[in-house]
């Protein structure tokens, strides 16, 4: 009885102290299926099973296919935090892609940087995700580099303009370094801020900030925010008679606008970090199978999500030609995918993309887009050159 | 300040807390006669809002159960008129109001005959509440729908006035709720204040056992008025989604607390004091100035510290007893 | 046991963590107070030990102190909310009921809005990189910091219930103009026990900045303070147990549910529902055994008032 009790115990010793790779091969999911970021996190969530599914009917790696496994992120710390430790512990995943809030990133990246596990962030933005250690790298670019496009484009459409009402989500990290970018790319092109108004993602009554707005007398707005709340007050201020150009930013790039803002979503500028009118194969094609299954053009979240376990999956097939992934010991598998991520060159959705030693991505193409309404609910995003 | 800007605030300030108004009208009256707040109601203030999506769009995007569904294939029998609008309107309100009723009967009624802590209510009402946005967002999916822009028929979507060489401006479905919740809180008030039922209500809620000795049939009243509560709540939740999208399964979980600071000033148990609160509320977020826009949130509950520890019996409510 | 530490121990110390939490609750409630602050003076605690530990202001301190640092910071998060209760406790607590609840979640709520606007907290990012206390490597080490401090506030809590001053919570609770006419200053032991609440609050902040790396505006919110009402509640309200046992069974429940995916958060509603229904003396209460009678009928603590616009009344 003791012998066997040993015995096992010895075995549960070695298996912890070699666990071998999975087949399947395990890739952790970890972004908000649940909580008020659900809205965000669905369409990450299309975006990887779409991954999942493209990859696996193009042989997987080198004949393996891979396993996608969902752990609920929701949209706190703790539940981040959980979810990463059950990827890593209980589902033995080789990598992670999520969380999908860069507050949650802070709290639950660490977690995968102590245990020595790759983690790409799908949409988090905030300055030092990628410096939260060795293995945390990213498919989000920080919006600084895209904003300034924007405003130029704006300027473009409008030269006569001079003076901007700046508005920005208070609450939601994402904004708030967005508009730092916005409001030195208006300085920078000559434009004076008139007004600078905040608000909260959860906000829905704009009024007051739109009133602002219309006394300062602006000619361009810049706004930083997500759907419901950017939506909103794109309708709010042209249904009180605001008439220049909008600026939106990153975050109002998801047609979970359109039924918001509905026609008053005609004409908004958007600053993307990708736009479905990219022309690289690898996108085309992702842009035809999401039409194929939701009969509209794919967000950018979802494009993220499906570039997180794409890259994921790029650098898991050098490593298999290497030596087959079943081979491996995970441990190792872990070490050596976190170096392949950081060493290769990707052609995803967003364009062609790297990451610099730090694990930041390196994307080559932004856009700037006007949005198109055809009725009260569709419309597209016309990509401006 | 100016006239122009001055009358502008108070309109503003109107619109943001008829929202909280309305949102809190359907809180209070349960709060009124049984003496629980029911965190349930922002989700039936959803509820409804979703029913009458169901009525007058019914079709679903691609996340949840029912994704991909189209109800009415050849459009909904209730799009295209003002009126039928207002009637899928009162159709959702009344399944919410049926949901009220089943939540009543589910998660209170077993609790009143137990004895436990009256406490346990919130506890009982925040898992409802819970359930209930997430079978939301199970069956469809988290994004935001919206109701037809001519669900009112064409109407100009702001009216503005000159005030000397100055406008002022308000958008006319902020008018429309502004003005519901009045025309409710006159309905609830005649209701409550001449009606049998009225009495018999304020019955229950003076003291349950008398009125139970007096032939009234407890129960049965205060299913009546969870039904009121939840059709006054789904009304709401329809009104408030016409003029900002139903912003996803939490749309009216995300009034609770602004709901909660609404009655509570206003006077528990008060229902013009939802209103009155909703209002003042309201206004006191559309006058922070400008430049302290980032704190409005705060200077509205800082103002509530304030005016509860003036009078914490609430603006309408009747002073406190002390038990001696 | 590496892999179940691995993957429970995170969960294990927030069960702790909620157990504290439901206590800094129950310290008020004891005295008949109802007051939902905790997760304001929570996320105040964990500002100061964010702002001590990253810092650049602080920086010749934790050159010095090393790992005293972390002392240090529960000691100012202590003494910061204590100060901080006092100073809201004494107006606030002239509120009673629903009314004083209220007034502490505006106070919430107003922290909620000033964290998001000053610079030294990190606006809506946050504070974050916060150094791992005692230079622990797993987060289930942090058992260390919060198993004692549980252990600490229970045996406290049972002290206090024996001395002179919990016999003068329990006086106020029962019936505080009463205990008035008997020369228990009521005042004065609703702010003692708010105060205690407070610090207790404030201390687990300062410990768990640490523990979740990241500090920011969204741990002091209302939903929090409903969700640790439900800990005492659930619990049960009149043992310090029900705290400590609510807490770690509703933190742990959505975990352990995990399994069902999408329908964990459904579930969990229910086990709340279902919960609140068949166990109104909680969990310790029902535990109890012994058939106590049910504790009075708390008198609403306001009127019920139905008035009807024209109506009169």
């Amino acid at each position: 009885m003791n012998r066997a009790a040993l015995t096992i115990a010895l075995a549960l010793i070695a298996s912890v102290s070699a666990e071998k790779v999975q087949t399947p091969v395990p890739i952790g999911v970890a972004l908000a299926q649940t909580s008020n970021t659900a809205l965000l996190g669905q369409e990450q969530v299309i975006g990887a099973r779409l991954a999942e599914k493209h990859i696996n009917a193009h042989g997987g790696i080198g004949g393996t296919p891979i396993k996608l496994v969902f752990q609920d992120a929701a949209g706190d710390e703790n539940s981040a935090i959980n979810a990463f430790q059950n990827l890593i512990t209980k589902s033995n995943v080789v990598g992670i892609v999520g969380p999908t809030l860069s507050q949650q990133a802070f709290a639950a990246d660490p977690i995968a940087e102590r245990a020595r596990v790759p983690v790409l962030g799908p949409s988090n933005t905030a300055k030092g995700i990628p410096q939260i250690g060795d293995y945390v790298a990213r498919v989000s670019a920080p919006i600084a580099v895209v904003a300034p496009n924007a405003v130029r484009q704006a300027m473009k459409l409008d030269p006569k303009i001079k003076k901007a009402a700046v508005l920005y989500a208070q609450n939601d990290a994402f904004s708030v370094s967005e508009t730092e970018a916005f409001q030195k790319a208006a300085k920078d092109q000559g434009i004076s801020v008139a007004t600078v108004q905040k608000f909260q993602t959860t906000d829905t009554d704009f009024t007051t900030q739109v009133t602002a707005v219309l006394n300062a007398d602006v000619d361009l707005v810049i706004l930083s925010g997500l759907a419901a709340d950017g939506g909103n007050l794109v309708k709010q201020l042209r249904q009180l008679g605001y008439k220049g150009l909008i600026v939106g930013g990153n975050g109002l790039n998801t047609s979970n606008i359109f039924p918001v803002c509905q026609k008053y979503c005609d004409g908004v500028i958007i600053a993307q970090a990708y736009s479905p009118a990219q022309p690289s194969a690898a996108n085309q094609l992702f842009v035809k199978e999401y039409r194929a299954q939701y009969k509209k053009d794919p967000p950018q979240f979802a494009a993220q999500a499906y570039a997180g376990v794409q890259v994921m999956t790029d650098a898991l097939r050098v490593l298999d030609r290497k030596k087959k992934l079943a081979q491996w010991d995970l441990d190792e598998l872990r070490a050596a995918l976190n170096k392949q991520i950081l060493a290769g060159k990707y052609n995803t959705p967003l364009g062609e993309l790297r990451f610099d030693k730090e694990g930041e991505i390196l994307q080559k193409d932004f856009y700037v887009a006007q949005i198109r309404m055809k009725d009260a609910k569709t419309g597209t995003f016309v990509f401006l050159k | 300040m100016e006239l122009s800007q001055l009358i502008q605030n108070l309109m503003n300030g109107l619109a943001i807390g008829s929202v909280y108004a309305i949102f809190a009208l359907g809180y209070t009256l349960v709060f009124s006669i049984l003496g629980i707040i029911n965190f349930a109601h922002g989700a039936v203030f959803t509820l409804g809002a979703y029913f009458t999506y169901t009525l007058v769009v019914g079709q679903f995007e691609n996340n949840g159960l029912l994704k991909g569904i189209n109800l009415f294939p050849d459009g909904s029998p209730f799009s295209g008129n003002p009126w039928l609008f207002a009637l899928a309107t009162l159709i959702g309100a009344a399944v919410a109001g049926l949901v009220a009723v089943l939540i009543e009967r589910l998660a209170f009624r077993p609790m009143r005959s137990r004895g436990g802590d009256p406490l346990l209510a919130l506890v009982s009402s925040l898992g409802v509440a819970l359930v209930v946005v997430n079978l939301i967002q199970l069956l469809v999916g988290a994004e935001i729908y919206n109701f037809p822009s001519d669900a009112y028929g064409q109407v100009r979507p702001a009216l503005s006035f000159h005030i000397g060489e100055k406008v002022v401006i308000i958008r006319t479905v902020q008018l429309i709720i502004f003005a519901v919740s009045l025309v409710m809180l006159a309905l609830l008030g005649y209701v409550i204040g001449r009606t049998r039922v009225g009495k018999a209500l304020r019955a229950v809620a003076e003291n349950p056992g008398t009125a139970s000795l007096l032939g009234i049939s407890v129960d049965r009243f205060i299913l009546i008025t969870f039904f009121l509560s939840g059709f006054l709540g789904g009304l709401a939740g329809t009104l408030v989604g016409t003029a900002f999208g139903v912003a996803g399964p939490y749309f009216g979980v995300s009034y609770g607390l602004k709901g909660l600071a609404v009655i509570v000033l206003g006077g528990l148990g008060s229902i013009p004091g939802a209103v009155v609160g909703g209002l003042v509320i309201g206004l006191a977020e559309a006058f922070v100035p400008a430049q302290y826009s980032a704190y409005k949130d705060a200077v509205a509950f800082a103002l509530l510290f304030v005016i509860l520890l003036v009078r914490p019996q609430g603006l309408l409510g009747r002073a406190q007893i002390q038990k001696v | 046991m590496g892999d179940f530490l691995g993957q429970y121990g995170f969960l294990i110390v927030t069960m702790v963590q909620a157990g504290l939490l439901g206590l800094s609750l129950y310290f008020p409630l004891q005295a008949g107070q109802l007051s939902l602050a905790s997760p304001g003076f929570y996320a105040v605690g964990g500002y100061v030990a964010a702002i001590l530990l990253t810092n650049p202001a602080f920086a010749g301190w934790r050159d010095a102190l090393g790992n005293g640092m972390f002392p240090l910071t529960w000691l100012a998060a202590a003494l910061i909310c204590g100060v901080l209760g006092l100073i809201v406790g004494v107006p606030a607590l002239r509120l009673r009921g629903i009314y004083l609840a209220l007034a502490t979640i505006a106070f919430i709520e107003i922290l909620r809005v000033i964290s998001l606007n000053l610079s030294i907290t990190g606006g809506a990012i946050g504070i974050f990189g916060i150094p791992q206390a005692f230079g622990f490597q797993d987060r289930w080490q942090y058992i260390w910091l919060f198993g004692p401090l549980l252990i600490l506030t229970l045996l406290f809590a049972r002290q206090l219930e024996r001395s002179r001053v919990g016999r003068a919570f329990r006086a106020i609770r029962e019936d505080e103009l009463a205990a008035d006419a008997m020369g228990v200053p009521p005042t004065h032991y609703k702010v003692l026990a708010f105060v205690i609440g407070a610090v207790l609050a404030g201390l687990v902040g300062a410990m768990s900045a640490p523990f979740l790396n990241t500090w920011n505006a969204k741990q002091g919110t209302f939903d929090a303070s409903i969700a640790i009402l439900a800990f005492v509640l659930i619990g049960g309200s009149r043992n310090i147990w029900g705290p400590v046992v609510g807490g770690a069974l509703l933190t742990a429940v959505p975990e352990l549910l995990r399994f069902l995916a999408d329908w964990r958060l459904v579930i969990n509603g229910l086990v709340l529902v279902v919960a609140s229904l068949y166990l109104p003396q909680g969990i310790v209460g029902a535990l109890g055994g012994v058939r106590r009678p049910p504790p009075p009928r708390r008198p609403p603590s306001v009127p019920v008032v139905v008035e009807a616009p024209g109506g009169g009344s």
